[in-house]
């Protein structure tokens, strides 16, 4: 039996934690990005992959995909697929940020249609053989994820960064005009905002797919429940969204073993009862 | 010394709003602005608060140029209460009222003797969004009164309140004024101006202004000139449907 052990450890520390420590940061980040991205926009149906970052991502790594690259170039390409979209976002629609962000939303609502037709376009012509691993990089998957600690390293930067924003977030909820009024710089501000969501987005979409639902059901949970400052919200969006992607992964391991499941069909699975059971409190 | 205004002029596109208008706030006034939608009124206060751009002149507050002042400190002195829901808060009553601590940092304030000036001791606990129109009014002001500035901007603050709120926003407006600070409001309301504000600017919205004392400025005729023919019966005694 020491054999068994020895191999049980193994899995342990070389799969299991690595995996597990990965999932918590990845749900953690998703979770803080979307609190920020609902702040920057005032709208509670705001999210990280508002932006057209998943579909940035989703297009290049399914192109690397198609062309037979492996896994480190896909997530490299994944990254730099999201900064493409943020890019973009930034540049047709950001002109006006200071007092007006519909025109920021208007243009990553389009880019991430675009984006969308295309990589349903990439995924008519490929193969067969190859689409079950851009489904699962399309609907988030953690088995690739290799950096747990980078992940963890973005987490508690950004849970850090945030945090020293959490006062002048509180302000950002209101009017623009009327934030500027109490002292706070508003174009500045929004524009760290949108750095910060698309770096926390971008790193777990290069490691992890895109994984959807954490980002915008978490934050909104947590102000239902009545997590209404910042300095209170952001970190227990980190914290609710890192437990709920374990959770989630946990069970899309083991739920048809010994096969997987996307996490993201689980995090959805999970969220939406545990949503409209929160919408149904007065 | 306090706000002063030279030479202003506030442009809408290619419209001439306000042309070469010469402002002083004093301490301790109340100062009220009426005109027709769109004359410039709304314009004026941003300007005055040192957030909008488009306006040609100079303001200086205590004789430095509000471009120069951090926003921070602008803060600290000038208060804006612009028109517009609130739609983004997630909070309740008091955490929405002490946002006007803001420009002051950490220090929380007490809050109470404001909640209870609004009669909003009541709704503390309560989400902002909740709230009726003449209830989130009063939380609007009370976060004005809670970051006390100098110089207090409001526009339209009389909008859904009833008249006991209308007799609080007086009394607490006079106040202000006592402590020599100064009060700025757009109204529509000639009588309310009238009677509570000491002197009155008047925006023709296509660059006239007249600045005065409310017994020189308000006259029909000049309500006429203001607001357009046949506005003045509005305010005419012992006519068909005077209701006092």
């Amino acid at each position: 039996m020491p054999d068994d052990r020895a191999l049980a450890q193994q899995i342990l520390t070389e799969l299991r934690a690595p995996r597990v420590a990965a999932a918590f940061a990845c749900g953690g980040l998703l979770a803080l990005a979307g609190a920020l991205m609902q702040t920057l926009f005032r709208n509670p149906l705001a999210e990280p992959y508002l932006l057209g970052v998943s579909g940035g991502a989703g297009l290049l790594a399914l192109l690397g995909m198609a062309a037979g690259l492996a896994w480190p170039w896909i997530s490299v390409l994944a990254f730099a697929g999201s900064l493409l979209a943020l890019a973009l976002a930034a540049a047709l629609g950001g002109r006006l940020l200071a007092r007006d962000h519909t025109p920021l939303l208007l243009a990553g609502v389009m880019l991430a249609a675009g984006f969308g037709a295309l990589i349903a376009l990439v995924l008519s012509v490929t193969p067969a053989e190859r689409l079950p691993g851009m489904l699962f990089f399309l609907m988030g998957d953690l088995a690739w994820t290799s950096q747990p600690t980078l992940l963890w390293a973005a987490l508690l930067l950004a849970v850090a960064a945030a945090l020293g924003l959490s006062r002048r977030l509180d302000v950002l909820q209101l009017t623009p005009l009327k934030a500027a009024s109490l002292g706070v710089a508003v174009a500045p501000t929004r524009w760290t905002l949108f750095v910060l969501a698309g770096a926390c987005t971008s790193m777990v979409v290069a490691q992890a797919g895109s994984i959807g639902f954490v980002g915008l059901m978490v934050p909104h949970a947590l102000r239902r429940l009545g997590f209404a400052g910042h300095r209170a919200l952001l970190p227990a969006c980190a914290l609710a969204g890192g437990s709920l992607l374990v959770l989630a992964d946990a069970l899309a391991r083991t739920v048809i073993e010994p096969r997987e499941l996307p996490v993201g069909v689980l995090t959805a699975l999970i969220g939406v009862p545990m949503m409209l059971w929160l919408l149904r409190k007065p | 010394m306090s706000l002063v205004a030279s030479k202003l002029a506030l442009l809408a596109n290619t419209r001439t709003l306000v042309d070469a208008l010469d402002l002083a706030l004093e301490p301790g006034e109340v100062l009220g602005i009426l005109g027709a939608n769109g004359a410039g009124k709304s314009t004026l206060l941003t300007v005055l608060a040192g957030l909008a751009a488009q306006a040609q002149g100079t303001i200086t507050l205590d004789g430095h140029p509000l471009a120069t002042l951090t926003p921070l400190t602008r803060a600290q002195h000038i208060g804006l209460l612009p028109q517009g829901d609130e739609g983004g808060f997630f909070g309740n009553v008091a955490d929405y009222v002490a946002l006007g601590r803001y420009p002051f940092g950490h220090a929380a304030g007490d809050l109470a003797p404001h909640l209870a000036t609004w009669e909003l001791t009541e709704l503390a606990d309560r989400p902002l969004d909740t709230l009726s129109g003449g209830e989130r009014q009063r939380a609007r002001l009370a976060q004005l009164a809670v970051q006390a500035p100098r110089i207090a901007l409001l526009d339209e603050p009389l909008t859904h309140l009833d008249p006991a709120h209308q007799a609080r926003l007086l009394a607490w407006a006079r106040g202000e004024a006592d402590a020599g600070r100064s009060v700025v409001l757009t109204l529509h309301d000639p009588n309310w101006a009238a009677c509570h504000c000491d002197r009155l600017l008047f925006l023709h919205g296509d660059g006239r202004w007249q600045l005065g004392t409310p017994a020189t400025l308000l006259t029909p005729a000049a309500l006429e000139a203001l607001y357009g023919p046949g506005t003045a019966v509005l305010w005419r005694q012992g006519g068909r449907g005077d209701p006092v």
